[in-house]
């Protein structure tokens, strides 16, 4: 069966003021962009989708993952994972500490195994006992896209992932997060401010307006 | 005409220029005079116990060196119950408290819930040990609440039974009084952690974050914020044993007395009439400060072995270990600590107005103001000395902190780490164990200034409060604000008292209501350095906790708790007013 993520007649407020309404499906390995202005209730859609809607918000309508309706799924059951413009890596732990923290319980070995040749493919061959802190920005990036990637999620979706990269580690780091979303044929909605996002995203594009 | 108006400019620079040398000299200088107002009082004293201790006691006409104080230590009967007693209460009461701050934490780490908890609990912080310990008797007591509302109908008890609360034996009456004192401490520095800006806002993004990879809420906390948090807790927790394993007001009044706990039975033998025994004190201060500094570093060892053996449970992906039960246990629990408090206040409040009050009845029969008009009567001595006692100790406190905090600032670089684990110094070490070297010292020096031997003792324990309480805020003003004053022509010292302090307003009265509240709550201080001389409130409700009507004990504990409330409710009151008025 294909993966899909569908959002049934969202209608998102806040304090009674309606920010946005939404009816869409992003099919396995599709891209939704979703551009706006800052107040404009993006960020809340994606809080909203995680199950993490703060209280000043109310939203009507329906997820549905897989098939499945996930609204009264609490956060941690959802299988949604999430990229933020901050990689937020664990800083108690190793590289490799930070992805098996994500991944499903296991054979000890495999797991290993399979974070270092994650690690390799993305470049970062022998970094899994390094530092978080220590690594530059677009490496700490790659980490947690691993991180989220090794968590098997069943859709994805990206808080201005990149808006801390400078260009051209922006451009890298951007087909890396793609191609990855293809490969796994998971749905992704991507929230963003820029235009070259949504450009190499290469899917539907929907800009919300300011709320006045 | 020219030649005056040339000179008034220069005599003016020439003017500022000294006061703001001598503003800089006594804020760089400041630093050192803290150091030295706090170590030395501590190593001293516990020179002048370990002297006696191995038998050098000029006062008692002894100059030689010898064991006779640890041979005399040793016969003591009952000492390795009173070791035993003084260990298991002090480390059972942390690691409860701390395992119930943790617990509240996980279970409500993300809900509305933890700020509603923290309003209700933070109340506690304020009361002072000597006063929850009268609460918490009590509530446990046969004749107690509990019993009460348990009676006659569960207990079928018509009259009040022997029970063997408090004072029990094992000092299950310790542990519940400490727990319940310290759970509030803890879980407010915890909360204080998680609000520091920046880090706290990197905390919630990793606890989301580890929701989003599937986390169970509490195994979220327990695996992601805990061990980032808990870095910043080992010193409270540390205190908080310290203070456990050594205090005197709780065992005092909850304790057994066949025997007591280490620190009670030292402090019977320094007060005893025979001076002798003064000696096999002092061996004992030292075995105290061994039993504390052994749990300490029992403390630091567990941790280390916690961190190994679960080092790898960390990353093993299992994301939930029965959050679901172990959620509705928090819950069951924080009710229970929570109607545990609520019920000896209440208690508390009902007997200091109780007139006729017959056994398995929830409230007296007659309430009457007897007690409290009696009490104010003879209260007006150890009111005064309580209130002058706080007033100087914190004033003092607060300048001498601002001076350190501003030395920061002028020589830009925080504070070395030595001084901040001096100024825990006087939390750390059993103020048992050098209090009685302390008050020696002090009578060496001057026997009459009783007033001024207290303050300095109690400042002891004042600074260090008052210290972590203003850093944050000091540290975290805007220094851009300085900069403009500065490049407007203002010296430092206008800009301390000009710009800074006037942004500080707020902080600076919390600071002050907690020092108050830290010096009106100091038991063992003011008795020693007092030399018994001067009464405060607190000196007195714990004389009476053990001997006088319960009714009398009830309202010098509420006088205890009504005092720093005051202070706490003024602090809070008087900024809204103060910025009104401004902006009128």
């Amino acid at each position: 069966m294909q993966s899909s993520l569908q959002i049934k007649n969202c209608q998102l407020y806040r304090q009674n003021e309606l920010l946005l309404s939404l009816n869409e499906q992003v099919n396995g390995g599709e891209i939704l962009t979703i551009m706006g202005p800052s107040g404009s209730g993006k960020s809340s859609l994606l809080n909203w989708l995680t199950g993490t809607l703060p209280s000043s918000f109310k939203a009507n309508g329906e997820v549905w993952l897989n098939g499945q309706n996930i609204d009264n799924t609490p956060p941690h059951l959802r299988h949604i994972g999430v990229l933020y413009q901050d990689a937020l890596l664990f800083s108690h732990l190793t590289v490799a500490g930070n992805i098996a923290f994500a991944m499903p319980k296991g054979n000890k070995k495999q797991r290993l195994e399979k974070i270092e040749h994650a690690l390799e493919q993305v470049g970062l061959k022998d970094m899994g006992n390094r530092h978080p802190d220590n690594l530059s920005g677009g490496q700490q990036a790659r980490v947690a896209l691993l991180r989220m990637l090794l968590s098997e999620p069943k859709a994805i979706l990206l808080d201005e992932p990149f808006s801390k990269l400078d260009t051209q580690l922006r451009v890298d780091t951007r087909e890396l997060v793609f191609s990855q979303i293809r490969d796994h044929k998971l749905p992704a909605i991507m929230v963003t401010h820029d235009h070259s996002d949504a450009d190499a995203a290469s899917g539907k594009l929907i800009t919300l307006n300011s709320v006045l | 005409m020219s030649v005056i108006s040339k000179s008034v400019p220069i005599n003016t620079k020439a003017t500022t220029q000294c006061s703001t040398d001598m503003f800089t000299r006594i804020v760089k200088f400041s630093p050192r005079f803290l150091l030295a107002l706090l170590i030395l009082p501590v190593l001293g004293g516990l020179i002048s116990v370990l002297l006696p201790a191995f038998g050098y006691a000029p006062v008692l006409e002894q100059t030689t060196f010898s064991l006779q104080g640890f041979n005399a230590l040793w016969q003591t009967p009952g000492l390795t119950q009173m070791v035993t007693l003084s260990v298991a209460t002090g480390l059972i009461s942390t690691l409860l408290a701390f395992i119930i701050t943790l617990m509240i934490l996980a279970a409500f780490f993300n809900s509305p819930w933890l700020n509603r908890i923290q309003r209700l609990l933070s109340p506690i912080l304020v009361i002072p040990h000597a006063a929850a310990a009268i609460a918490v008797g009590f509530l446990i007591a046969p004749s107690g609440m509990i019993s009460r509302l348990a009676s006659p109908w569960l207990s079928s008890w018509e009259l009040a039974p022997n029970g063997m609360f408090p004072h029990d034996s094992f000092g299950i009456s310790i542990i519940l009084g400490l727990t319940l004192k310290e759970l509030p401490f803890l879980l407010l520095m915890a909360l204080g952690v998680l609000a520091q800006p920046e880090l706290g806002k990197k905390l919630r993004q990793q606890h989301k974050v580890a929701l989003n990879l599937g986390y169970c809420p509490m195994t979220a906390f327990f695996k992601v914020i805990l061990p980032s948090l808990y870095p910043l807790l080992r010193l409270p927790l540390l205190a908080v044993l310290a203070y456990a394993s050594a205090s005197v007001e709780m065992p005092l009044i909850l304790g057994p007395n066949t025997p007591p706990t280490l620190a009670v039975a030292i402090m019977h033998w320094f007060n005893d009439v025979d001076l002798n025994l003064r000696i096999k004190a002092s061996a004992g201060a030292l075995l105290q400060l061994a039993v504390t500094g052994g749990l300490l570093a029992l403390w630091l060892g567990a941790e280390k072995a916690v961190k190994v053996l679960f080092s790898d449970s960390l990353t093993n992906g299992v994301r939930e270990y029965g959050g679901f039960y172990w959620q509705k246990i928090t819950v069951v629990l924080t009710t229970l600590v929570i109607s545990f408090i609520l019920l000896s206040l209440i208690g508390l409040v009902m007997w200091s107005v109780a007139g006729f009050w017959r056994f398995p009845d929830a409230m007296p029969e007659q309430f009457t103001l007897l007690h409290f008009k009696s009490a104010l009567m003879q209260m007006s001595s150890p009111l005064f000395n309580t209130l002058a006692i706080g007033l100087v100790t914190t004033l003092f406190a607060i300048i001498l902190t601002l001076l350190c905090l501003e030395s920061e600032q002028l020589s830009d670089k925080p504070i070395s780490r030595f001084t901040s684990l001096i100024i825990y110094l006087p939390l750390l070490v059993p103020s048992i164990a050098f209090l009685f070297g302390l008050v020696w010292i002090q009578q060496l020096v001057n026997n009459q200034a009783a007033f001024f031997n207290v303050v300095l003792t109690h400042l002891l324990f004042v600074l260090p409060y008052v210290f972590l309480s203003l850093a944050s805020s000091y540290r975290r003003l805007d220094p851009r604000f300085a900069h403009v004053a500065a490049s407007l022509g203002a010296a430092p010292c206008k800009v301390f008292f000009k710009v800074k302090l006037p942004q500080l307003f707020a902080p600076i009265l919390i600071a002050a209501a907690l020092g108050l509240a830290i010096s009106f709550g100091q038991y063992l201080p003011t008795l020693l350095a007092g030399g018994g001389r001067i009464a405060t409130i607190t000196t007195e409700a714990v004389t009476l906790a053990n001997g006088a009507s319960r009714r009398t004990s009830a309202v010098y504990a509420i006088m205890q708790m009504a005092l720093p409330l005051i202070g706490f409710i003024l602090a809070w009151v008087l900024p809204k007013h103060f910025f009104k008025s401004a902006r009128a």
